[in-house]
């Protein structure tokens, strides 16, 4: 099956036709000439699919439920807390603003409530779509975000109700190593058999991620082994050690305040950049990623780096499930395991952020928004329900997928034409 | 002979493709029972042509006229219809699939109008083999049989669907001298019959050998037709080209020194498990330009992988400047001194997406100064790629372009750079030039020249025999993964030709 | 594509027999491992059953080491898990290991559990054949099992259900031609935003129309075929025996069966099924003896949805009776590797499908051995089907050839 990487085959391969191009009068429709233009505008093109993705997704709303698709997004927009970064609110009467009141930054306000919920969703999608971009730097697909999530969301909590003796700052990163060894490890699952016996990495990643959630429910579910004993009505582990705690500097701790996990996922967002653009092994890589066969070549070995590459990814999904662990969730519950989701959720961010830091970053922003605004907590019951806000979470993440698939074969186009645009000046130096 | 009536007709053809004039008003036409050929370089625009009059492009302007009535082809399935086959340089053949399979595919004979009739189609190609006298078996899979009879199924699934006007598109080139002969003489049989062949390279002696009539493209234009009758090879390679060609490659006699590369015995696996190259032994010494000829898939790409490290060898020894570095890694093997110029440099020479600067840094990124404990220094590698892109005179961007930017001239060059500038002390080429323009082959030709004027050994492995007599001092002759036969620097075309076909005489290689 | 000339050397295989041999009979004694322990015979002393498993071990290893990787490393798996097996059973009482292994009762689950991958490795096969990835599988089977439900409900017949189900998961499959075959969009990706639009659009309409409640308990379902006939079959054991074991199938686990032949004779035995393989092995050759490539796969791919739907169907108005959210739970890509275990085959991906069917069929029983009803341990034989899955996708792909142009778009030109 193809990688993700590579560009058809057809179009590059040693073949004479390589030199005569493609007709560009047969590329088709409306569709393609629309993304050729998008493309032009280059940050221009994610924030279009997202545009058509929410757009399809108000129609759904429209048409399932008869009420206007603004006002729930409206809704939704005020559950995540994003207004409160602006510190003036602006009534719009037709085109002028009819007033302007100052709110300025009030940190205990509803608002920075819910933007301190936003970005602590905000902080493991970052790490989730990490754990997709940097497996797709070396042409893999790790749908098995979900399962490397929660073996690091497993042993970090096990590991915080270990070792209660240790200073906090020690202990915060025991659990925290250990959570990213274990996604280490299960990524690097999926890649040592791709290495090793050509087992594609789309279905291994899968049944990882099934493997995992029945452990998962095993180990935490009524009378497993990490079940807290005391709660024996409710499959829940111990809670983790005050020590284990990460600090929260924004916020009240008691309310789920924003934790230093935040600033963790923003470091990962560096060290990805520098991972990939500043070392060997991100050269390696990017290589393999680009063109296994000209790495091979080269003398990479591709195996190596298709099991590091995943273990690697594992590692950053890992983290996630410890930081979510430690940062605010304190212990870990059998619906957590059977219904978590953002390994799923870092496929979108990482394909609508086109796999590069600062793309991650507002993809996940606007996913971890996603979220927030259609949770139980935050969504008004009576504008939308929450439990078709979440699913219609689902669906606009596919459709975000799915323009953005669409769009890797605008790229190519945008670069083929860019190719012949060269050849033409060429042609036009030798005569 | 021929009759003077066309049964083709091409008025006036031009295709436009985004930043290429591809063909360029091309009048054409075709006499019954003819061969007319179609000359013309790489990219000359001669395939676009043919693609156009098999219904594969639209033309932009001008017409097609079959037997004098003007048609307009959408699709290859009108030209089949209007009794148009062509055989590709790629065959069009399904490998896995039966030569019957492949013959009636699209045109079944069916039992009950819903089930396919295998014995009918099997019976039905048996007949058609046997009137054209090709001896092939219908239940033969595709990928078992050689190349010059998968040749003869692309005839023959022609023939099936009636076609009268046959288009063969470099057709010799996966073929021996004595495939081409044979091929030759079965479209003299086809003629006589009163089919009409256009036949389509690059390639001046078959023309004079084969054409009734010759017509020279270049650069999207017909620039003459011309009848054989007094057609040469110098005036032809004129027009073909636009200038004199240097036919012969100039250099002085070898002086070869130690042996740089020493192959012993080398026994090799393919992919399916078959032994490719059996018991090869091969020396090479510096200043010396060793050729392997033979027709492809002999053992080639096997045992070339294997000297690399590529693939794991099932026995035998290779050594490096006298070390031996048999089951080491390609990485250890490349930094004992091996350059490689790989067989397909767009899937194996180079990282497209990647800018010059990280496509010459492919074997010595983790090497100082472009790295040091794991960390890499992009601004060495630009350093350095600016000297070896300057040296190598590649035109048409900088360290920072990406290769994908470049022409197909240009991106050769790019490995040449890599691979020579890293001072290797034995160079594989493997067919270094395939795909390029003339100008560009001189250039490669040129610096394997060099190369080995510097002292360096060079193994050069190549399709062409014309590249491998001109350059190479020694030439071996590959056959089912064995050295048959070995030459000094004056070896004929047609000896070659009847040695990779096995006929020749059996001796062990030094 | 590179033809190449290609002496005949069947005399080859000798020589990769003896490791070849070896691994595939430490395998076999795998299994023996695993049937010793298993009633009837149910040795109840564990010597016998961990010295077989460690001989399959030793001839697992001895196969690895001398180049058979796959299948020496098969029959270590199949030696470690034998044992393992054996070992659990032996700590079970033997009249609850009476119960859980009746053997007509689990070849039914297993046809059961192996039906829903059978139309999905199916469908997934005419897609892949005609060259197209299809990791949709998954959402196109879901489609099917909501809307098989929906339709159902809202129709009040089983036909309706089974009709709706197969629209919507063809409409889903629609998309995944039209972005992978005219956009010509990486076909992976495509297939994961495919399996999340189904999950949400399922979810979505779920709650919309069903909230709390779940679908309704009188939902219609497809009837069970009743062979009362096979019961009278002399002797009365073997009679009883076939009657529990494929006397109460449901209708579409025999029409599963059906589609076997079926699909088997229109792949391999007709033009069209010709065409279909011609566009998935080399589209150009098929392009220029004027097969339309495009419309090939377009109906490949569609019918592909449909068949997984049908899968679908099956598991909400066939089996359990009830639509739940994501209740696929990933059989999709196990019929995926069914399809590739067996050698994008109908009766390979079958075969495939029931060793998957069985291990769901065990898991699904396999808890009834334990003691106490309150032990957690049994949930771990949850992942039987996964990690089956895991070993069977590491230990076979390469060996079995896809078709030659898979996962590449094709560009007409």
């Amino acid at each position: 099956m193809s990688g993700l990487s590579g560009e058809p085959p057809d179009m590059t391969g040693q073949t004479p036709e390589v030199s005569e191009p493609t007709p560009e009068s047969k590329v088709p429709s409306v569709a393609a000439r629309l993304a050729l233009w998008q493309r032009s505008g280059g940050v221009i093109t994610p924030i279009l699919t997202a545009l058509i993705a929410f757009l399809i997704g108000g129609l759904v709303v429209f048409a399932t439920t008869g009420k206007n698709p603004l006002n729930t997004y409206k809704a939704i927009f005020k559950g995540t807390g994003l207004s409160w970064l602006s510190p003036v609110s602006i009534h719009w009467h037709l085109f002028y603003p009819a007033g302007i009141h100052w709110t300025g930054w009030d940190t205990t306000s509803p608002t920075a409530l819910n933007l301190q919920q936003t970005l602590i969703v905000v902080t493991p999608l970052i790490l989730t779509g990490l754990a997709v971009a940097f497996a797709f730097r070396c042409g893999l697909f790790n749908i098995g975000g979900n399962g490397q999530y929660t073996v690091g969301a497993l042993v970090a909590v096990q590991f915080g109700v270990w070792f209660a003796g240790l200073p906090g700052p020690l202990h915060v990163i025991v659990a925290m190593v250990a959570a990213t060894l274990a996604g280490a490890v299960w990524g690097g699952i999926a890649g040592f058999l791709k290495a090793a016996t050509g087992a594609h990495e789309v279905i291994t990643t899968i049944m990882l991620n099934w493997i995992a959630l029945w452990v998962g429910s095993y180990l935490v579910g009524f009378n497993g082994p990490l079940q807290d004993p005391r709660a024996i009505s409710a499959p829940v582990t111990r809670p983790i050690a005050d020590s284990a705690h990460l600090h929260v500097f924004w916020g009240n701790p008691l309310l789920q305040g924003l934790h230093v996990g935040f600033f963790i996922a923003i470091a990962m967002l560096f060290v990805y950049w520098i991972l990939l653009n500043r070392t060997t092994l991100g050269y390696e890589v990017r290589a393999v990623g680009f063109n296994a066969e000209a790495a091979r070549y080269g003398g990479i070995s591709v195996g190596r780096n298709f099991f590091l590459a995943m273990a690697i990814s594992g590692a950053f999904a890992g983290l996630a499930g410890s930081i979510d662990i430690l940062g605010w969730e304190f212990n870990l519950d059998l619906t957590v395991v059977q219904t978590v989701q953002v390994g799923f959720i870092g496929i979108a961010v990482a394909l609508l952020g086109r796999n590069s830091a600062i793309g991650i970053f507002f993809s996940a922003l606007l996913f971890g928004a996603l979220l927030t605004g259609t949770s139980t907590r935050n969504l008004d019951p009576s504008v939308f329900q929450p439990e078709l806000a979440g699913n219609l979470t689902r669906i606009i993440q596919g459709l975000v997928v799915l323009f953005v698939g669409a769009d890797l074969l605008i790229i190519y186009l945008w670069q083929a034409r860019k190719k012949l645009r060269l050849q033409q000046r060429k042609a036009a130096e030798q005569p | 002979m021929a009759d003077e009536r066309p049964v083709l007709e091409l008025r006036g053809i031009t295709k436009q493709f985004p930043g290429v004039l591809a063909n360029d008003h091309v009048d054409f036409d075709l006499r019954r029972g003819e061969v007319h050929a179609l000359l013309g370089e790489n990219g000359a625009g001669k395939s676009t042509l043919m693609n156009i009059l098999y219904g594969l492009y639209q033309p932009d302007e001008g017409q097609i006229l079959v037997k004098g009535e003007p048609v307009r082809f959408h699709s290859p399935k009108d030209a089949i219809n209007r009794g148009i086959g062509m055989v590709h340089q790629h065959f069009m053949l399904i490998p896995v699939m039966t030569v019957a399979e492949n013959i009636v595919l699209a045109n079944e004979p069916t039992r009950a109008g819903l089930l396919l009739d295998t014995n009918a189609a099997d019976r039905r190609v048996r007949e058609l083999s046997r009137s054209f006298n090709f001896a092939i078996d219908p239940e033969a899979r595709v990928e078992e049989i050689t190349v010059g009879q998968q040749q003869r199924v692309e005839i023959l699934k022609a023939l099936y669907r009636h076609a009268d006007i046959l288009i063969l598109d470099e057709p010799t080139a996966v073929l021996t001298p004595q495939e081409s002969n044979e091929l030759f003489e079965i479209l003299r049989t086809l003629t006589r019959e009163g089919m009409s062949v256009i036949f389509i390279t690059h390639k001046l002696n078959e023309v004079l050998e084969i054409a009734d009539r010759i017509t020279v493209v270049r650069r999207g234009k017909r620039i003459d037709t011309v009848d054989r009758q007094g057609a040469t090879e110098e005036g032809l390679a004129r027009m073909m080209v636009g200038r004199e060609v240097l036919l012969r490659v100039e250099k002085p006699v070898s002086d070869p020194g130690d042996p740089v590369l020493t192959v012993d015995d080398l026994h090799v696996f393919d992919d399916r498990g078959l032994e490719a190259v059996r018991g090869v032994s091969i020396e090479v010494r510096g200043g010396e330009i060793v050729g392997i000829a033979g027709v492809d898939g002999n053992g080639q790409t096997e045992l070339i992988d294997a000297i690399t490290g590529l693939r794991k060898a099932a026995s035998g020894r290779v050594a490096i400047g006298g070390r031996n570095v048999t089951g080491a890694t390609p990485s250890r093997i490349l930094d004992s001194g091996l350059g490689h110029i790989p067989e397909d440099r767009q899937r194996r020479g180079l990282v497209l997406e990647f800018s010059l600067a990280e496509n010459v840094a492919l074997h010595d990124y983790d090497k100082a100064p472009g790295s040091r404990w794991g960390w890499l220094f992009p601004r060495q590698l630009i350093r350095r790629a600016r000297e070896l892109l300057t040296q190598f005179d590649v035109r048409g961007g900088g360290p920072q372009t990406r290769a994908s930017a470049l022409s197909g001239g240009n991106q050769q060059k790019v490995v040449l750079a890599r691979e020579i500038g890293r001072e290797p002390s034995v160079l594989i080429a493997a067919q270094p030039t395939r795909g390029l323009d003339v100008g560009a082959i001189e250039f490669v030709h040129r610096r394997l020249v060099e190369a080995r004027a510097n002292g360096k050994g060079v193994l050069l492995v190549s399709l062409e025999l014309d590249e491998i007599i001109s350059l190479s001092d020694r030439t071996l002759v590959l056959y089912e993964g064995e050295i048959v036969a070995q030459h000094g620097p004056d070896v004929t075309e047609d000896q070659l030709g009847i040695e990779m076909t096995g006929a020749g005489s059996k001796e062990a290689a030094a | 594509m590179s033809v190449r000339v290609q002496p005949l050397q069947r005399g080859a295989w000798t020589r990769a027999s003896a490791p070849s041999t070896i691994g595939m009979i430490g395998i076999g004694l795998g299994l023996v491992t695993l049937f010793l322990a298993l009633p009837p015979v149910k040795v109840r002393t564990a010597p016998l059953p961990v010295a077989i498993g460690i001989l399959a071990v030793a001839a697992g290893i001895w196969a690895f080491t001398r180049g058979e990787h796959r299948l020496g490393g098969g029959a270590v798996v199949s030696g470690v898990a034998g044992i393992g097996i054996a070992l659990i059973v032996l700590q079970a009482n033997a009249a609850r290991l009476e119960g859980v292994f009746v053997w007509s009762a689990l070849i039914a689950a297993t046809l059961r559990y192996a039906t829903p991958l059978t139309f999905a490795a199916i469908g997934g096969m005419f897609s892949e054949r005609s060259g197209v990835v299809n990791i949709g599988l998954e959402g196109m089977m879901l489609m099917g099992a909501y809307f098989g439900a929906y339709g159902a409900d809202v129709t009040g017949s089983w036909v309706g259900g089974l009709f709706i189900g197969l629209i919507s998961g063809a409409l889903l499959a629609l998309v995944h031609a039209i972005f992978t075959i005219t956009l010509r969009a990486d076909q992976i990706v495509t297939g994961t935003a495919i399996n999340f639009l189904a999950l949400g659009v399922t979810g979505y309409l779920y709650n919309q129309h069903y909230g709390n409640n779940g679908t309704p308990e009188n939902l219609p379902a497809v009837p069970d075929v009743n062979l009362k006939f096979l019961s009278h079959i002399p002797p009365q054991g073997l009679g009883n025996f076939l009657y529990n074991s494929i006397g109460q199938l449901n209708l579409m686990v025999w029409l599963s069966l059906l589609l076997l032949p079926v699909s088997y004779v229109a792949l391999f035995k007709t033009p069209i099924g010709l065409r279909i393989r011609s566009v998935g092995e080399h589209p150009k050759a098929a392009d220029t003896v004027g097969i339309p490539v495009y419309r090939t796969r377009y109906a490949a791919v569609t019918l592909s949805g449909a068949l997984a739907a049908l899968g679908g169907v099956f598991l909400s108005i066939g089996f359990v009776n009830s639509f739940t959210e994501n209740m696929t739970a990933g059989r999709g890509f196990i019929a995926l590797a069914a399809l590739i275990f067996g050698g994008w085959r109908p009766f390979g991906a079958f075969a495939a499908a029931l060793l998957f069917g069985f291990s769901s069929a065990l898991a699904a029983r396999l808890p009834d051995l334990s003691a106490s009803d309150t032990a957690a341990w049994p949930l771990l034989f949850q992942t039987l089907p996964y990690v089956l899955t895991l070993i069977a996708v590491a230990g076979v792909i390469g060996r079995s050839i896809p078709p030659a142009a898979i996962g590449r778009p094709y560009v007409k030109q």
